[in-house]
């Protein structure tokens, strides 16, 4: 892993007047996700004058500035490219890996409202959907979407679903959705175009300053079933 | 001291310069549209220039003031009716006691900023007292908070209120009187086929009435990419111009989702960003190129203009 962490060479752009973007070739990969997560917590370390967000994403790190306190971008991330370039040659990448998450899913009709569909689709079972959905662990590769949204991968080619083309008014809070390669759950009652396969009892995003987003980017996450009678036991979010 | 909303409006909120540091975990930044419009009205009446205040569209909210106070309304013209006399925009106006305020017809522009000496009492979540979701109801009622004397200057002084008018008409102008809105190019300018870059340098362009706090959709000629590709999704900042798969162009707004995975085109610059949040969509504007040295220029030089 060490090798081909060495191997990452950042580039830069502005976005518009009040953002710079880093970016790494676009690749979907776990490596790329640890390699931003490091640049990540290198600058918020480094916690710059007139920084106002650091934004993680697939491939990219964008930070927002206020262009007040800015006054040549570029200058300014290519100067933290080449910190973070010696500061990383001194300091080997040894970080360890984020420790994994386990999440509670009921997986029952009820609340996995696209299973019969996707059964009958791909050819298998629900049990083999269930089974193959909680093999993995899952990487957070990026929040968006919504507060607390975490877009993980990789879903096993098997049970890949592409979302539907016109998107639910309504998907209730905790839902597990699967969009092509990607997993997620939906932190609150929102619109939504994702497969729905169950739902999870957790609280997502909270609005408490101390708590919000349950996931944060780099995350690993594990999803194990449960009983409708275990989810309504541990049911944090208000039901619809 | 305190104001009740005796009727509310459409989509009328309580904003503030918005919320920073958390949008890796997905909450939009929310803040003023057109913040220049709202510094203005915050000045006039003597508040900081980010203090709270509503952001109002037609149909909007009516008001009733519990005790005397001075406002301000600026951005949009409304025709703002006070009990049942008209009254002027960008002016410090003394209201009395139990005086209503309602607003007449959209006449010009589509945001418009009540300011109210003071500040505005909510609840303030992560730094902001943004409306992210929750929008201002009838009967809700807002306590005014004097600020601390040290903030509060209100100059009398005819060389100050010349210079204050003068400003008031060097905003209006800019926001009011142009047709033209500048953008950066985006990460996928190059992506768009010869025939579109044509197209959006010399075709006029409108706002679809499909238009709110989350983003504005601007109608003009379709554009295409060269040929069909996906992207993976990275940030996206108030004034990106997302193309759509059916060649429509998104400008995200203040409540913007904090990554997108549409082709990003170009970042309209923040100067014209209050310009294209208060073009009707019955006005044509050209979109033009510009650079970040300009736009970080006018942006300085703007913000000069209320300190």
């Amino acid at each position: 892993m060490t090798k081909i962490f060495s191997n990452f060479n950042w580039n830069v752009q502005t976005l518009g007047d009040h953002a710079i973007q880093f970016y790494l070739p676009p690749i979907m990969d776990p490596r790329v996700i640890g390699e931003i997560k490091n640049f990540n917590d290198f600058i918020v370390a480094a916690a710059a004058k007139g920084i106002k967000d650091i934004i993680p994403s697939y491939h990219t790190l964008t930070l927002i500035y206020d262009i007040e306190l800015m006054n040549t971008p570029l200058d300014f991330a290519n100067d933290l490219i080449e910190k973070y370039k010696s500061q990383r040659e001194i300091n080997l990448p040894n970080k360890e890996l984020n420790k994994i998450i386990d999440v509670p899913v009921c997986y029952d009709e009820s609340f996995g409202i696209d299973l019969i569909s996707m059964s009958s689709k791909l050819n298998l079972s629900i049990t083999e959907i269930i089974k193959i959905h909680t093999q993995n662990i899952y990487q957070v590769y990026c929040l968006g979407f919504m507060p607390g949204f975490a877009y993980m991968g990789d879903v096993n080619t098997k049970i890949q679903t592409a979302r539907h083309p016109q998107p639910r008014q309504n998907v209730s809070a905790g839902s597990v959705g699967i969009a092509g390669a990607q997993t997620g759950i939906y932190p609150m009652h929102s619109p939504g175009g994702w497969q729905i396969i169950g739902r999870t009892p957790l609280k997502i995003f909270d609005k408490d300053p101390e708590v919000l987003s349950k996931f944060k980017m780099g995350d690993q996450i594990k999803f194990y079933p449960i009983t409708r009678a275990e989810f309504e036991t541990l049911n944090q979010n208000e039901l619809k | 001291m305190s104001v009740q909303i005796v009727k509310h409006g459409i989509m009328d909120t309580l904003q503030d310069k918005g919320r920073y540091g958390f949008q890796h975990i997905g909450i939009p930044p929310c803040g003023y549209l057109d913040y220049l419009s709202a510094q203005l009205s915050n000045v006039i009446v003597g508040n900081p220039i980010d203090a709270p205040i509503f952001e109002l569209h037609f149909p909007a909210s009516s008001f009733i003031f519990k005790e005397d106070q001075t406002i301000c309304i600026s951005g949009a013209n409304f025709v703002p009716v006070l009990n049942d006399k008209s009254v002027a925009m960008n002016t410090a106006i003394h209201v009395c006691k139990n005086d209503t305020l309602h607003f007449m017809q959209p006449l010009l522009g589509k945001t418009c900023y009540l300011a109210i000496k003071g500040n505005i009492d909510s609840s303030l979540w992560l730094n902001s007292k943004s409306d992210f979701i929750a929008q201002i109801k009838t009967n809700d009622q807002f306590n005014i908070i004097a600020w601390d004397a040290d903030i509060n200057k209100n100059s009398n002084n005819p060389t100050e209120q010349q210079n204050q008018q003068s400003i008031i008409d060097k905003v209006q102008k800019h926001i009011f009187n142009s047709n033209e809105i500048r953008f950066i190019p985006g990460p996928q300018w190059n992506d768009l086929s010869t025939e579109s870059i044509s197209n959006i340098l010399k075709q006029p362009f409108y706002t679809s009435l499909n238009s709110n706090r989350m983003g504005y959709q601007l109608k003009g000629q379709s554009l295409q990419l060269m040929e069909e590709k996906t992207y993976l999704s990275s940030a996206v900042t108030r004034g990106t111009m997302q193309l759509l798969p059916n060649g429509e162009v998104i400008v995200l707004m203040a409540n913007h989702q904090t990554i997108g995975g549409y082709a990003n085109i170009g970042q309209i610059i923040l100067v014209d960003l209050p310009k294209l949040v208060q073009h009707k969509s019955d006005t044509l504007f050209h979109l033009n190129l510009t650079n970040v040295a300009t736009a970080h220029s006018e942006y300085k030089q703007m913000q000069q203009w209320f300190s």
